[in-house]
């Protein structure tokens, strides 16, 4: 009985991990320009991807369309690697493999390459690297850039408060912020949805606390059960519409919201194709900045040693106007909050401007912060 | 009462599958055979049964297309144990380790397939099968809501295999013989029952039942399939042991576990508990330490099948 219970248990943990790496696809190449590989000298363009795939519908999804683009267009090969697992090794493994496979430039996508590149950008001054989201740092908050590094962050903030201004003005007073893990992007969009709606209140001139805010990290990027449960008690108990901000747990939110009859704001890309209950998605413009940020490579004005933030100013976010189910909320009305973000008449705090999301300096909205 | 019924409504997408794949795994140990293979048919019913769906929502949709996606993914799981089955059966070979082969197997196979056919590895589809209230029966008071509204078809299924699974297992000469070869095989061999025919049986109704739970986890949970079941399948066998292998606990293993559930993740909808200073980790353990502790209280005189693990051996008798 022991041995049975330990072996079924030994068992368990190994099938468990193994389905957090069975998405490794072994570096599949994208459809064009592989052809002349062989020729050439690799993969010049290579994307290693964090925990998710390259279909994640989110983040690798964008950052891998960006990098391929740009690849075709021109005739480059490029490859994605996946690391085995998540830790900073095994990411190392994969920079150390795409630059054996011939790679000029890598693009890295999410968090988890902070401390690998820190290390690569030393011992690989010749490759460049395109940090997304990310900067190269030993995880303490020390950071280093060298000269072959750029690392490209987004105003997620202001994607985030047009998207809550949006949910707001179309009448939403009941509103739920439903974040993956507390990663500062996940933060920045929560901040600006919470100041967003704000706004919005403030400018319809609705009373104090009319308009409330549930806030909770589920603390996975997955779908689950466990999410979908604690979207559908929301909405069971009066949210309108959701902020769906964490990859896969938005297709969880999705699934409460159709049954509930109720409405999802999705996130990172497009997600209106996903279900009919995404009214829009706070997008940052992933596919464009990796593709510029490859082609400068190519066109000799990498800029290197230094880390942008692309906001409204550079196009960096936005909504998707026209696949968004607004009624009320037009695009004069998004223009105008756009335009206000790019000249600075309209400023949003980010990520740092509270430790909590119930510390974010409001008039009107009252938010509830659920651990 | 709202929150009442909600948390009914919400704890049967847990337990259901949950029951269905426990029920299954009962069939496959009390006939000897130890099948720790269900999370990987769990994964391979849930994507074939997706895959159909997903094939055939623009010419069908509704319950019709539900109905036939389950016997599918029934007809995949039953085949796919067909594996473990010869491996335990025909082969003696360890049981854990064939069962973990196919756990690892599924997932990979689906992500590599899903690829192949459609370049992603999700599997969108729609939902077209939420019964908002049953006719006539949705209307009784208070049972209507609990039971007949915002459900899915999948909970009166899984009952319905519930209350024939144990008919059969303890009523029936099947059963019987079931039951016997999981405890004392080769007394079953001796009054001229073939043991490996009962095994195989029971192996292949896990796998059908272990299928069809898949499918049933993943339609009211997600939107698409994505190669996982997060473990329910290992969950399932926990059940089973909480049960102690019989089906009536297991019936009550299977709700307990998804209430638990249920109020781990909707607990702040919910005021009585929201109101409690109880970190929602606690509700989380529950269901697990309550395992433990039955484990602990039972295992001198557990009720697992005296035979199960050991392939039988006719010279042995």
């Amino acid at each position: 009985m022991k041995k049975r219970l330990l072996s079924l248990l030994l068992a368990g943990v190994m099938a468990l991990s193994l389905t957090a790496c069975v998405g490794k696809p072994g570096g599949s190449t994208g459809d064009g320009g592989n052809k002349d590989a062989d020729k050439k000298s690799g993969y010049e363009l290579a994307l290693i991807t964090d925990v998710g795939t390259i279909d994640d519908k989110s983040f690798n999804q964008g950052s891998w369309e960006g990098l391929e683009k740009y690849a075709k267009e021109n005739d480059i090969a490029c490859k994605y690697y996946k690391p085995a697992e998540k830790s900073d090794e095994a990411c190392m493994t994969s920079i150390d493999l795409a630059v054996k496979g011939g790679a000029k430039v890598i693009v890295t996508p999410g968090y988890l390459f902070e401390v690998p590149v820190l290390q690569a950008q030393e011992k690989y001054p010749d490759v460049k690297f395109i940090m997304i989201d990310a900067t190269p740092s030993n995880g303490k908050g020390k950071v280093k850039i060298n000269d072959n590094v750029t690392s490209i962050f987004y105003a997620e903030e202001q994607a985030g408060y047009i998207a809550g201004y949006a949910a707001v003005t179309e009448g939403y007073t009941q509103l739920g912020f439903m974040g993956g893990v507390a990663v500062p992007a996940v933060v920045r969009y929560g901040y600006g949805f919470i100041q967003g709606a704000d706004a919005a209140a403030k400018d319809l001139g609705l009373a104090k606390d009319a308009v409330s805010v549930k806030y909770t990290y589920v603390g996975n990027f997955d779908a689950s059960p466990e999410n979908n449960a604690k979207a559908a008690a929301w909405y069971n108990e009066g949210t309108e519409v959701i902020f769906a901000c964490g990859g896969a747990v938005g297709n969880s939110v999705m699934k409460a919201a159709e049954t509930a009859g109720k409405v999802v704001i999705g996130v990172d890309v497009d997600q209106s194709t996903e279900s009919a209950t995404v009214i829009t998605s706070a997008m940052k413009n992933l596919q464009p900045s990796v593709y510029n940020a490859v082609k400068s490579y190519y066109d000799g004005t990498f800029e290197g040693g230094k880390s942008v933030v692309l906001s409204a100013a550079e196009d960096g976010i936005m909504l998707p106007m026209e696949t968004s189910k607004f009624k009320v909320f037009d695009q004069a009305k998004y223009d105008e909050l756009y335009n206000g973000m790019k000249d600075g008449s309209i400023k949003v705090a980010n990520d740092t401007v509270a430790a909590d999301a119930k510390e974010v300096p409001t008039e009107i909205v009252t938010v509830e912060s659920i651990k | 009462m709202n929150v009442v019924y909600f948390v009914i409504q919400q704890t049967m997408y847990f337990a259901i599958p949950l029951l269905i794949v426990a029920i299954g795994a009962m069939y496959s140990e009390r006939s000897g055979v130890i099948n720790i293979a269900l999370e990987g048919i769990m994964v391979m019913g849930a994507f074939v049964g997706i895959f159909f769906i997903n094939i055939f929502q623009s010419q069908m949709s509704g319950q019709t297309l539900l109905l036939l996606a389950i016997l599918i993914a029934g007809l995949v799981g039953g085949v796919f144990s067909l594996l473990h089955a010869f491996a335990a059966i025909n082969m003696k070979a360890d049981q854990t380790i064939s069962g973990t082969a196919l756990n690892m197997f599924a997932p990979a196979f689906a992500i590599y397939t899903a690829r192949m056919i459609q370049q992603t590895q999700q599997i969108p589809f729609q939902d077209t099968f939420f019964i908002d209230k049953v006719p006539v029966l949705g209307s009784i008071p208070i049972i209507g809501p609990m039971l007949f509204q915002n459900c899915y078809i999948t909970t009166f299924i899984g009952i319905g295999i519930f209350l024939v699974a144990a008919y059969v297992i303890k009523n029936t000469r099947f059963g019987l013989r079931l039951r016997a070869c999981g405890e004392h095989p080769g007394a079953a061999d001796s009054v001229g029952v073939n043991v490996a025919k009962i095994r195989y049986a029971g192996v292949i109704i896990s796998g059908v039942l272990a299928g069809i739970g898949g499918l049933v986890f993943v339609v009211p949970t997600s939107t698409n399939f994505n190669a996982t079941v997060a473990g329910y399948g290992f969950l399932a066998i926990a059940v089973l042991i909480f049960g102690q292998w019989r089906s009536n606990k297991i019936l009550m293993a299977a709700f307990f576990f998804g209430v638990m559930k249920t109020l781990a993740s909707a607990y702040s909808a919910i005021p009585v508990l929201k109101s409690l200073p109880i970190p929602n980790e606690i509700y989380k353990t529950i269901p697990y330490i309550a395992t433990l502790i039955i484990l602990a209280i039972s295992s001198k005189n557990s009720q697992a099948p005296r035979a199960e693990g050991i392939p039988y051996d006719k010279g042995s008798r």
